[in-house]
């Protein structure tokens, strides 16, 4: 395992522990200082600016790949004495600086809706629209067989069938030419990583030359070249060729299994050895710092019904658990064979505070994935992107496109589709409040409101989508993908199999919430009436305390286990899956639902005014399929049952229901034993993804007043893990608040 | 037929095997001095107030047939004497601070909820337990709903101190899968001191049911210098027994004392806290004696 010292060195490698760091802008930091053996950052940009009007008037993926090529050729690189994996000094996208950030431009100017609606979407908070490249998985299988030499001979092989049948386009050509330039500038690159490390006379070096030799001149060899490969791959896809890669191998254990075994059958690593290289592959991402961590799954089911879990799975959780880190985050395949050992194993890290790990239940996704028109076989193999994103394994592209949030229809239902906190008309016209007679004419409103939101959304979606491989050429993932190289076509833009879309939806439990509000309170039991409650909305619920309370205090609360609001739960959302779901993109795929709220639950509550649930303005919205802070009263099982009334396949993309539960109901054999029933239950009636929270009121409380005490302690908030000390207070109270309701 | 109910707890994972919901029934015939429901010890039913919760919203005042509430500047009075319990304040009390212990549920309401976590019980070996107060107290509901749920398939458990009729405990042992019985102490004068009532019925019950091939998990209530001289006597009791499948030793902590005060009565609940390497080793020597 890792020494001390080298730890140190990995977690100031990309960034100064020392120094305030924001998660979100990682890439502008720089760690320890590099040898001088390249430019600084500024020189590269200034040298790429002077480079561009040489290129000017080639084909865009030229342009790119030889920006590309410059970044590497110029930045400063090293192969220290306390690392096995390379350092990359420019590893903020610097590329684009002469790339998409000109073109991103043009293409905002040449879609007027997308400074107009678009920008009013986004703003307002009711649905975030964002040409997304932050969610791809290449084909790790080609990366393994073939390498980046194989991969390049293969690129040139597909050119130059399509040169025979006369396909190669002046418009391919320009692609062929930018994939091929971006490999022969990886190839080169390890070339001076491995020249330089040649140079190094320390302990690790001739290690890692020998790696770099390999992976220079072809298809890794073994356990350790396998890792390294997965590391350059990474850093050059997410930090230079602006694709931000969301899973480490088909399944870690998946695609490094082969060279586990066979480097010990032959004798060329130890165990022990190999376990050294994960920890320090694993360091490297706990390092980097993505605020939304680094995903990678485990585990899983053989298409011949046999476990995936073998004993490199476990040296994987052996290493994690000892190096104590919650970054990279991992999924965690679950199926009715797997073995009860592995899954109690990963229960106990996520009752001893490892919340990094979230269950993606197999069955759930497999007929999730079906019902979007992949083959049996196709959807066994799927691997997950992102927090819990479904994907055909390396043959689907699902873009994060969009981020619907599904209390705003509630108050421009109430509003005559004005919104309040952005003041401005976002809705359409659906009436005043005075024609909304019944409940049934509300929620005609409520579901005019939303079909305009994704109606709109979903043609700006595809006016910019068509233009993906335009604005950033995708250029290593392309050659990874050999159906995009045999199409001929971008591998992101629309060159696998499944070219989809994928649509997060927020604030779901709020507005199922909202909505028996207004159901109960305003039309059966008239306690209010709705101009009354839009006052009360309008005043922030100040002066209307006491209504706010015995809203607060219905048990109208979606995550109860109560029939007639699960039932309306329902309803609403299959209005939103049928809405979105195998609905044409403009890529040749389709869009996809996903009840994942990633963020946006905070940020779009930041612009979400009070709400009848009884949120004040600014609060944060209810996630994934999860309830509403604090809603949740009658136990984890009702939460549960809840959950799966949903039809959670319905929603192609993904479905997560986030459990919190204390820590006294999780205690010794039978503690474990409870929270894999848990799993199983939720697994055997259609769940897809759960991840648990296990503490209780007391201690957070006691972390937030002593948080020197807690500077361990890790939360798992929406997909990802963040220190508990790095939550805003308000965060923090969610947790406190959600909390006061668990059962033990 | 209805039973008076203070709780029902949904994901139960306490009061026996696996995940269950737990209904605990009004009414006991001990009065422990730990007691840590002591809104199940009256028959009849209970308001509790927790005057730390209350708002001074004054929504009671309109509900209370019988005045038992009062709002004086803006300062909650609660006059127990006047209140009949009728609960109808607690659904409007905005700050949670009123609670009704006694709520009537018919065989089938009680059904209707337990059956929602069937699915939960069968991946656990988990199922439902009755306890209470003594839930046997109202021994005839209790049967009505055990027979019940047998039908339907769903693993029982009921929690009793034992101070029943022999009768009852008969006619509830065909529809129980496993009685969670409390053994507080061997000598009765110990018993007497800690739970007002002598022990000889409850030992003997628990040997009938013994003989009688019911399964058994034993939970001794360990209170510091109440009962933790009956360690070797409980041990000892429990090695003539021949059903016996577990025995927990249950960790005693004082949480419960705000309940006391709400529902007007004196904490009873002792101060010291035995810790948890005591317990444990404890646990250790019943877990031995069963292997």
């Amino acid at each position: 395992m890792i020494n001390n010292i080298d730890r140190e060195f990995i977690e100031n490698k990309y960034h100064l522990k020392s120094e305030p760091f924001n998660p979100h802008r990682r890439m502008e930091y720089h760690g320890y200082n590099y040898p001088n053996n390249g430019l600084t950052d500024k020189e590269i940009i200034d040298g790429l600016r002077e480079y561009a009007l040489k290129l000017e008037g080639l084909p865009r993926p030229v342009i790119k790949a030889r920006a590309i090529e410059y970044v590497l050729k110029n930045t400063k690189i090293d192969v220290n004495e306390h690392d096995y994996f390379i350092g990359i000094y420019s590893w903020n996208r610097l590329a684009e600086k002469i790339t998409y950030d000109k073109w991103i431009r043009e293409l905002f100017a040449s879609i007027p809706k997308m400074n107009t609606v678009m920008q009013d979407f986004v703003a307002s908070g009711a649905m975030s629209l964002t040409p997304d490249f932050d969610h791809v998985i290449p084909s790790w299988d080609s990366l393994m067989d073939l390498g980046f030499k194989g991969i390049l001979d293969r690129v040139v092989k597909y050119e130059n069938i399509h040169k025979e049948n006369e396909t190669l386009t002046e418009q391919l050509k320009g692609h062929f030419d930018g994939v091929k330039i971006a490999y022969q500038a990886v190839i080169d690159f390890i070339d001076r990583l491995y020249n330089f490390a040649l140079k190094q006379n320390h302990e690790k070096s001739k290690t890692v030359a020998n790696c770099l030799k390999n992976l220079r001149d072809g298809a890794p060899q073994n356990f350790f070249d396998a890792l390294q490969m997965i590391y350059i791959y990474f850093m050059l896809s997410e930090s230079v060729d602006s694709y931000q890669v969301r899973s480490l191998g088909h399944g870690l254990d998946g695609t490094l299994y082969k060279f586990y075994k066979q480097d010990l059958e032959n004798g060329t690593f130890t165990r022990e050895e190999m376990k050294n290289f994960l920890s320090y592959f694993l360091m490297q991402w706990t390092g980097i710092g993505n605020y939304w961590g680094q995903p990678t799954y485990i585990a899983g089911t053989n298409l011949d019904g046999t476990t995936k879990v073998n004993e490199l799975t476990y040296l994987i959780l052996d290493v994690y658990e000892e190096l104590g880190i919650y970054n990279p985050k991992v999924q965690v395949k679950v199926n009715h064979n797997t073995p009860k050992e592995f899954v109690l194993r990963v229960c106990d890290m996520i009752r001893k505070g490892q919340t990094c790990f979230v269950f993606c239940c197999e069955p759930g996704f497999v007929k999730a994935m079906m019902e979007y028109g992949l083959t049996y076989e196709e959807a066994y193999n799927f691997d997950i992107s992102g927090c819990y994103e479904s994907k055909a394994r390396a043959d689907e592209v699902a873009t994060g496109c969009a981020g619907f949030n599904m209390l705003k229809p509630v108050l421009y239902a109430l509003n005559n589709g004005y919104d309040n906190a952005f003041k401005k008309q976002i809705g359409v016209k659906t009436g005043d409040i005075s024609t909304l007679k019944t409940f049934d004419d509300f929620y005609f409103a409520f579901i005019k409101q939303s079909d305009y939101l994704f109606e709109e959304g979903m043609e700006i979606i595809k006016d910019f989508e068509q233009h993906l491989g335009e604005v950033n050429p995708s250029l290593l993932y392309s050659g990874t993908i050999e159906r995009s190289l045999a199409k001929g076509v971008d591998g992101y833009q629309c060159g696998v199999k499944f070219n989809n879309s994928g649509i997060g939806i927020s604030g779901f439990a709020s507005a199922i919430d909202a909505l028996m509000v207004i159901k109960k309170f305003v039309y059966e039991d008239k306690i209010v009436t709705l101009e009354q409650l839009k006052t009360a909305l309008d005043n922030d619920w100040v002066g209307y305390e006491n209504l706010r309370y015995k809203i607060l205090n219905s048990k109208f609360k979606y995550g109860n286990d109560e029939p007639e609001t699960d039932a309306l739960a329902k309803s609403a959302l299959t209005r939103v899956f049928e809405k979105v779901n195998n609905m044409p993109n403009s890529r040749g795929g389709v869009f996809k639902s996903e009840m994942h709220s990633a963020l946006e639950f905070v940020r779009k509550g930041q612009r979400t005014s009070a709400s009848p649930d009884g949120r004040k303005f600014g609060e944060e919205l209810s996630k994934n399929a999860s309830p509403s802070v604090g809603a949740d009263r009658e136990g984890v099982t009702a939460l549960i049952n809840s959950a799966l009334k949903l039809l959670p396949y319905k929603h192609h993309e993904g479905f997560c229901l986030d459990i919190m539960l204390h820590p006294t109901t999780v205690q010794g054999d039978e503690g474990l034993e409870t929270m894999y029933s848990l799993i199983k239950t939720y697994m055997q009636n259609g769940g897809m993804s759960l991840q648990m929270n296990i503490f209780n009121e007391e201690m957070l409380v006691d972390a937030q007043n002593n948080p020197k005490k807690y500077e361990n302690l890790q939360v798992r908030v929406c997909g990802w893990n963040v220190l508990w000390n790095n939550l805003s207070k308000e965060e923090q109270d969610a947790y406190i608040l959600r909390a006061k309701n668990i059962q033990y | 037929m209805k039973a008076k109910i203070i709780d029902i707890k949904r994901f139960a994972v306490h009061d026996g095997d696996g995940i269950r919901t737990t209904i605990f029934l009004k009414g006991c015939p001990l009065k422990c001095v730990w007691c840590h429901n002591p809104e199940g010890i009256e028959n009849k039913p209970q308001l509790a107030y927790y005057q730390n919760k209350c708002l001074g919203c004054g929504e009671c005042v309109n509900a209370c047939p019988q005045s038992a509430h009062q709002i004086i500047d803006g300062v909650h009075f609660f006059n127990r004497e006047k209140c009949l319990a009728c609960g109808r304040c607690e659904n409007v009390c905005l700050g949670k601070a009123l609670k009704f212990y006694g709520k009537e549920y018919t065989v089938d309401e009680l059904l209707e909820i337990v059956l929602k976590d069937v699915e939960f019980y069968n991946s656990s070996g988990g199922g439902v337990t009755l306890s209470g107060g003594e839930c046997l107290v109202q021994w005839e509901f209790c049967l009505e709903l055990l027979k019940k749920l047998k039908e339907k398939g769903i693993n029982t458990a009921v929690d009793t101190c034992g101070y029943v009729s022999k009768e009852v405990l008969e006619k509830v042992m065909p529809y129980t899968d496993v009685f969670l019985y409390d053994v507080k102490a061997i000598d009765e004068d110990v018993h007497i001191k800690c739970t007002g009532k002598s022990n000889e019925i409850i030992l003997e019950n628990l040997k009938f049911l013994d003989e009688n091939g019911a399964k058994i998990e034993i939970r001794y209530p360990f209170v510091p210098n109440y009962n933790d001289d009956q360690v070797d006597k409980i041990y000892n009791f429990i090695k003539g027994l021949k059903n016996v499948q577990k025995v927990k030793v249950l960790t005693y902590h004082n949480f419960a004392g705000s309940k006391y005060e709400s529902i007007g009565l004196k904490n009873t609940m002792p101060k010291v806290i035995p810790s948890e390497e005591r317990i444990n080793k404890i646990q250790t020597r019943f877990d031995f004696l069963l292997k």
